[in-house]
């Protein structure tokens, strides 16, 4: 970051208003990572915070029209990392929040265990199952009320039979043999079974086969692989059925869609007065994450700058040793600018998941309205 | 749902069941934008349950209106937000093609 | 007369009076001689306080061990079994006729020794009237409650004297317990100080026999007592031998005489743990080889370089060599208390000095098991250490590499036990590594949302849904199928199904037992709920009286199912069940009935520093800080729990973690350990976290997960080894509305066993008074308690009773209803006034008008 950057920064603001003193932009505009603490940390978000001054704090949306910008830096099946430039903490921090809780996926919530004979109890078993990612766009299920009866809108099923027959061996069972059963439960419910004569009655009440849809045909629903669920000794079994249905990572950290998700500030390191000669190389040498870079000047002298401001972490280590160096060196972070990593668990790529978080803070803003008149 | 002192719709608490910091955090920042207010805030009055109150005192508009306008404001910036997402990965993607996605088609909304 | 009296006086004096000092052929001199010693030393006591024995001290203090204990109850047992056989022997041989041959092993009294033996270790009373022993406690059930409990119980060594009595001097750390007895591990409370605890390389002597060495030491030059003037033995410049409290005789040269018994021990001609040790004070040479000492082993150094070297070492790697080749090759040598005073042993090789004898192997084993899982203990307030050596043995984990197949009566597990990341060298010694109990949880210190005063901590939502703190709790529950005297016998039925009717058309019991198998026992991996039966059993109505041949019906038996009584709504699964033979020889059935438990706002945690806390609060995930890095803690504890306790082994527990896990590589945090490289430096974790970009300080810059803004203040955070403690609320918590009383005072029950009621004791009632609240306290200790009408006569005092048939209050000492008045007393107060009276004491009620 260049240092024109803030009053760059304040024309954006508003036309009308008078332009705010440097100082107060710079506290308006960044946090100060000192020493000991930081300082500025805040947001100002009240519109009349510099009325005395004539500057108007408030944002107007064809302004933040004008500033919002979107940077992406990568993209891969479960991760991506962009940059979200010109919001506030609070909005930044809605989407960080609702990609935790929010946003919906399918996790195994029921499990029917035929036999387990493994070390693993029935319990822990289950718990396993049900951190398992499942990978399948959960905007193809409804919810599963607490009185509706499991059929292929909501519920998926999938079976587990594994046993180790071979003597003296251990079987490493995976998430892998999870088996997806498209056409619902398999198991009897017993007590049905001598008054009806109908159909034999399951645990699911499934109208169609699952892999008939359009969205499944030729893309059956598979869960993570390569994550252990047991281990078999010679003649231990599993036999389980296990139910997915829809949830929020709220009432569970399973239903996350996340692996987690979180933003940071982008860093700017500013070099507070010319740092010339051994000092450059010091501090060169003190950065571990090699933000600064040494610049060869025309009379043979050596100058530091500052090449990978972006690659900063904050371990301070270039201000620890004294307070002249504390005085040479500013470490800040931009508020409005954030560095947003997502990690997905596979159901949904990462970049739908952010626009659906988008979306979850829409409909919220929605049922307030709506709920107001 | 809405408490306001009778005759007096300028200050207003407001009640959301089911919600949390992540609305009620934005619509705060949303709410402080508009020069109208005089004053916001919100509380979770107890951890464990799942309800925030609001508190809007304005200027001289009524309290719910300001909020609502806040509300669309607030919903206004998620839908540029969204809109510059979306063109930005998809002018990623066709920079970058080397990172398809099977899954590209579910995005289609 | 007075010969029998002089009899007795002399078998006395032969027998008891010292009777370590044997009177051969009646020659008293050895005897004598002792006599004067030991008046000597008194005498030498009174004049020079300095001469005078500590009784604390470690060295005067012998450890009894089971087998010299139980080869007491033995020799006592056996010699009344014998004393039997002479008895009766005697019987049958003067009885005139005898019609068969005498065999005496028809008179031993069946397995009298092994009931003896079984009664001793079963009851624990060690009753031998032969030595004048009544001991109670002896035997402990061994904990299983964790890996650590266990280990911590049999290394504990349990005083003589009764714990009520004040004195400080034994409770007092003793300087010679170094590398004895564990500094750390005390109980708190009345036995502080007296239970002591073994340090990690002590050995306890058990005895070896002295005939070869006594006449080893006549052998090496010693002056036979018998030999010997009073005057000759205290000459000024010999020294008293003295083998296991006796005296054998002097020696001119005692250093030439000391250092050839320890060559020979260092080359094994005699035992390992013979003790010689020369006291220049009291010119002696003490030469012992009794069992009860305690004994450690050191490296020897001849003038003050080891004699182990680097090839010794590389054996030892290479697993060529073991410690007791060390010890046969005589590098290393067990020295006990008293001899330590001879040897000048130095920490650390690089510390020693020609005058040197002896280096330290470790000096982290100057702690024992339990204080040895604490790391950086040294930077530690000492107390904290003890508290974590008492609360390392409530903490939830592994107990056993077989523990899913013991029966226990109560069992914790931890469903994910980890490994600490900061290890110490004690911790892989006693295998702690591989059967731990806790959890390394990522922890912030920061305040956060006021559910985190007093030590409590906020624990992140998504955390425990991912398993952090789940523990398992199994409790067994026993059923017997009793035999009775008459040949009857307990039968266990196949249970009713739905469907079955029995001869009125009813089935009212099937829902209950549903988890039954067909045999009538509880099926393993059955949900069970309270109510449930887990065995339907029956027990014959008649169980005494004649033996009858003939089968008997259904109708002769009554059910005796057993149900399981657990909480609402909790769900319980039947784990295990087993069925075996009770020593009656019955068949006694056993469930592991498991219950598995995530953590909840009450359950109690604690840190390997003593620093123990209730979770406070469970907060969403969201709500919680998070990092640069996206690290998010699982718990935030509250600076404030740091300044007072001063526990800075845990701050450096947090800056090792982190390094460790941003390294990879296991970080050491032994005791004392900097010097030997058995722990991290400060700096040098420090120095590895900035490499990995963080904070030298291991502070981060957190954001908050409420506002989106990042913190005020830089946040120290990384993982710290947690342990769930055994106390749960969900075992804890009650309330009562109304309830059970008591019988004979009609108050509330007590304790939550009993569902009784809360009480309010003296103090709250104090309160109560000083604010003036008189109808609360009315409530609270007459009407909610044991409220009670009674008949008072205002003539004579005394209560009366309320006759319904004429419905009037009656006094019956005056004969009449005339002066009845009728008022409520609490029942407890009625009681009172009755057993007075019954004891003669009249007390009488004086009413007034209020």
């Amino acid at each position: 970051m260049s240092d024109s950057e803030p009053e760059a920064m304040a024309e954006a603001d508003g036309v009308p208003s008078t332009k705010l003193p440097p100082h107060l932009e710079l506290r308006r505009t960044r946090v100060l990572c000192k020493v000991d603490a930081p300082d500025n940390t805040d947001t100002i978000q009240y519109s009349g915070a510099y009325a005395s001054l004539g500057h108007e704090n408030s944002l107007r949306f064809a302004d933040f029209c004008k500033d919002f910008r979107v940077d992406i830096t990568r993209i891969s099946d479960d991760d991506m990392e962009l940059d979200m430039v010109g919001v506030d903490p609070s909005i930044a921090n809605a989407f960080r929040r609702i990609l935790l809780a929010e946003l919906p996926t399918m996790a195994i919530e029921k499990v029917l265990i035929a036999n387990n004979t493994s070390v693993v109890q029935d319990e822990v078993l289950a718990h396993r199952l049900g951190l398992i990612p499942i990978k399948v766009d959960p905007r193809l299920f409804d919810y599963l009320s607490e009185n509706d009866t499991p059929n292929e809108k909501n519920t998926i099923v999938f079976k587990l039979h594994v046993r180790c027959e071979e003597r003296g061996q251990r079987l490493t069972v995976k998430s892998n043999e999870l088996m997806w059963l498209p056409k619902g439960s398999e198991f009897l419910k017993t007590s049905e079974s001598l008054t009806s004569t109908s159909k034999p009655e399951t645990y699911t009440s499934f109208t169609c086969s699952q892999d008939s849809m359009p969205e499944f045909a030729g893309n059956p629903i598979r869960v993570y692989p390569d994550i252990i669920i047991s281990k078999l000794g010679f003649g231990q079994e599993i036999e389980l059925e296990a139910h997915a249905v829809k949830g929020v990572g709220k009432t569970h950290a399973k239903w996350s869609p996340v692996a987690t998700c979180w933003y940071r500030m982008l860093p700017e390191v500013e070099l507070m007065e010319e740092i010339e000669g051994e000092k450059a190389d010091v501090l060169k040498q003190k950065c571990p994450a090699k933000v600064f870079e040494i610049e060869d000047l025309a009379d043979g002298r050596k100058r530091a700058t500052v090449a990978r401001p972006r690659a900063c972490t904050l371990c301070r280590e270039c201000i620890r040793d004294g307070e002249d160096w504390e005085k040479r060196i500013s470490l800040r972070r931009v508020k409005n600018h954030f560095i947003f990593t997502i990690e997905s668990t596979g159901a949904l790529p990462p970049e739908v998941l952010f626009t659906e978080a988008v979306k979850i803070l829409e409909d919220k803003c929605e049922r307030v309205i709506s709920d107001l008149s | 749902m809405e408490h306001t002192s009778f005759g007096d719709q300028r200050n207003a608490t407001f009640s959301f069941a089911e919600e949390d910091h992540t609305l009620a955090n934005a619509l705060r920042f949303s709410l402080n934008q508009d020069p109208q207010v005089i004053f916001c805030g919100y509380s979770i009055p107890h951890p464990t349950k799942a309800q925030v109150n609001v508190r809007v005192q304005t200027t001289d508009k009524e309290a719910r209106v300001i909020l609502k306008d806040a509300c669309q404001g607030l919903m206004q910036m998620c839908q540029h937000i969204r809109g510059t997402f979306d063109k930005v990965v998809n002018d990623f993607r066709t920079k970058n093609p080397s990172g398809n996605h099977p899954s590209q088609d579910m995005d289609s909304d | 007369m007075s010969a029998g009296k002089e009899g007795r006086a002399l078998s006395i004096l032969r027998d008891v009076f010292l009777a370590n000092v044997r009177v051969i052929k009646n020659n008293f001199r050895p005897k004598c001689i002792y006599v004067a010693v030991m008046l000597r030393r008194m005498m030498e006591a009174i004049l020079n306080k300095d001469a005078m024995d500590d009784k604390d001290y470690v060295g005067n203090k012998r450890l009894e061990l089971s087998g010299q204990l139980i080869s007491l109850l033995f020799e006592d047992l056996f010699k009344t079994m014998i004393s039997e056989v002479q008895k009766q022997a005697d019987n049958v041989l003067s009885k005139r006729s005898r019609s068969s041959q005498l065999d005496l092993s028809m008179l031993l009294v069946k397995d009298s020794i092994t009931l003896g033996l079984e009664r001793a270790l079963s009851t624990g009373n060690w009753d031998v009237k032969r030595f004048r022993m009544h001991r109670k406690g002896m035997t402990q059930v061994l904990q299983r409650l964790s890996f650590i409990a266990t280990l911590g119980h049999v290394t504990r060594i349990l005083p003589q004297f009764e714990k009520s009595r004040k004195v400080s001097g034994p409770r007092a750390l003793q300087p010679s317990q170094w590398g004895m007895l564990c500094p750390c591990d005390t109980p708190e409370g009345e036995a502080c100080g007296l239970v002591k605890n073994l340090a990690l390389m002590t050995h306890v002597t058990t005895d070896q026999e002295e005939g070869p060495l006594i006449s080893l030491c006549y052998c090496l030059g010693v002056e036979d007592l018998e030999l010997l003037s009073g005057e000759e033995l205290h000459t000024p410049n010999s020294f008293l031998i003295i083998f296991n409290g006796l005296i054998l005789g002097k020696h001119r040269r005692p250093q030439r005489f000391a250092s050839t018994m320890r060559k020979l021990r260092r080359i094994g001609r005699i035992g390992e743990f013979v003790s010689v040790f020369v006291n220049e004070k009291q010119r002696c040479v003490y030469i012992a080889s009794d069992g009860g000492r305690v004994c450690r082993p050191l490296v020897i150094a001849d003038k003050g370089i080891s004699r182990i070297k680097e090839h010794h070492m590389k054996g030892l790697l290479d697993g060529a060599r073991t410690f007791d080749d060390f010890l046969r090759e005589g590098l290393v040598e067990y020295l006990d208390v008293n001899e330590e005073n001879n040897a000048l042993i130095a920490l650390y090789e690089q510390d020693a000095t020609p005058e040197t004898t002896h280096i330290e192997i470790e000096p982290f084993t100057i702690l024992g098991v339990c204080a040895g899982l604490i790391p950086f203990p040294h930077h530690n307030q000492s107390p904290r250490n003890t508290y974590q050596c008492a609360m390392g043995k409530q903490a939830m984990g592994n107990i056993a590499y077989n523990q899913l197949l013991r029966m226990d009566t109560l069992l914790y597990l931890l469903v994910y036990p980890q490994r600490p990341l900061l290890t110490t060298r004690t911790i892989e010694l006693v295998g702690y590594d591989k059967l731990g109990a806790g959890q390394n949880a990522t922890v912030a210190v920061m305040s956060y949302s006021g559910y985190d005063i007093e030590d409590a901590i906020v624990m992140n939502k998504s955390s425990l849904d991912r398993g952090f703190g789940r523990c398992i709790v199994m409790k067994k529950h026993s059923a017997v199928n009793q035999k009775y005297e008459n040949g009857t016998s307990d039968r266990i039925l196949r249970p009713p199904r739905k469907d079955d009717r029995n001869k009125k058309g009813e089935n009212p019991d099937w829902e209950r037992m549903q988890i039954l198998d067909n045999d009538g026992i509880a099926a393993p991996g059955e949900i069970i709920r309270p109510n449930d039966v887990y065995i339907n059993k029956e027990s014959p109505i008649m169980t005494k009286g004649s033996l009858k041949m003939v089968a008997l019906k259904d109708s002769d038996y009554k059910p005796s199912r057993q149900t399981y009584k657990g909480a609402e709504g909790e769900s319980c699964v039947v784990d295990r069940v087993t069925l075996c033979s009770d020593k009656n020889n019955n068949l006694s059935i056993k469930f592991m009935i498991r219950h598995t438990r995530r953590p909840e706002v009450g359950d109690k945690f604690s840190s390997r520093h003593g620093q123990k806390g209730v979770c406070g609060t469970i907060v969403q995930q969201e709500d919680f800080p998070f990092s640069e890095r996206g690290i998010c803690p699982d718990l935030i504890m509250n600076p404030h729990g740091f300044p007072s306790r001063m526990t800075v082994g845990k701050m450096i527990e947090l800056l090792g973690g982190k390094a460790g896990v941003s390294c990879g590589r296991f970080h050491y945090g032994s005791a004392f350990g900097e010097p030997s490289g058995h722990a991290d430096r400060v700096e040098a974790i420090s120095e590895t976290l900035v490499k990995h970009g963080f904070s030298y300080n291991g502070k981060d810059f957190l954001y908050s997960g409420i506002t989106g803004c990042p913190l005020q203040a830089y946040i120290f955070m990384g993982p710290i080894y947690y342990q769930k403690l055994k106390h749960m609320v969900l075992d804890k918590m009650h309330a009562r509305g109304s309830g059970p009383r008591v019988m004979l005072t009609r108050q509330p029950t007590e304790g939550r066993a009993r569902n009784g009621g809360l009480r309010v004791g003296e103090m709250e009632r104090d309160c109560l008074i000083a604010y003036g609240a008189s109808m609360l306290i009315y409530e609270r200790l007459m009407l909610s308690s044991d409220p009670f009408e009674v008949q008072v006569c205002r003539a004579c005092g005394l209560l009366g009773y309320y006759n319904y048939k004429l419905k009037t209050g009656i006094c019956s000492s005056c004969k009449n209803g005339d002066n009845i008045s009728t008022m409520k007393l609490p029942y407890a107060c009625k009681l009172l006034i009755q057993e007075l009276q019954s004891m003669n004491i009249v007390p009488r009620l004086r009413l007034a008008d209020s």
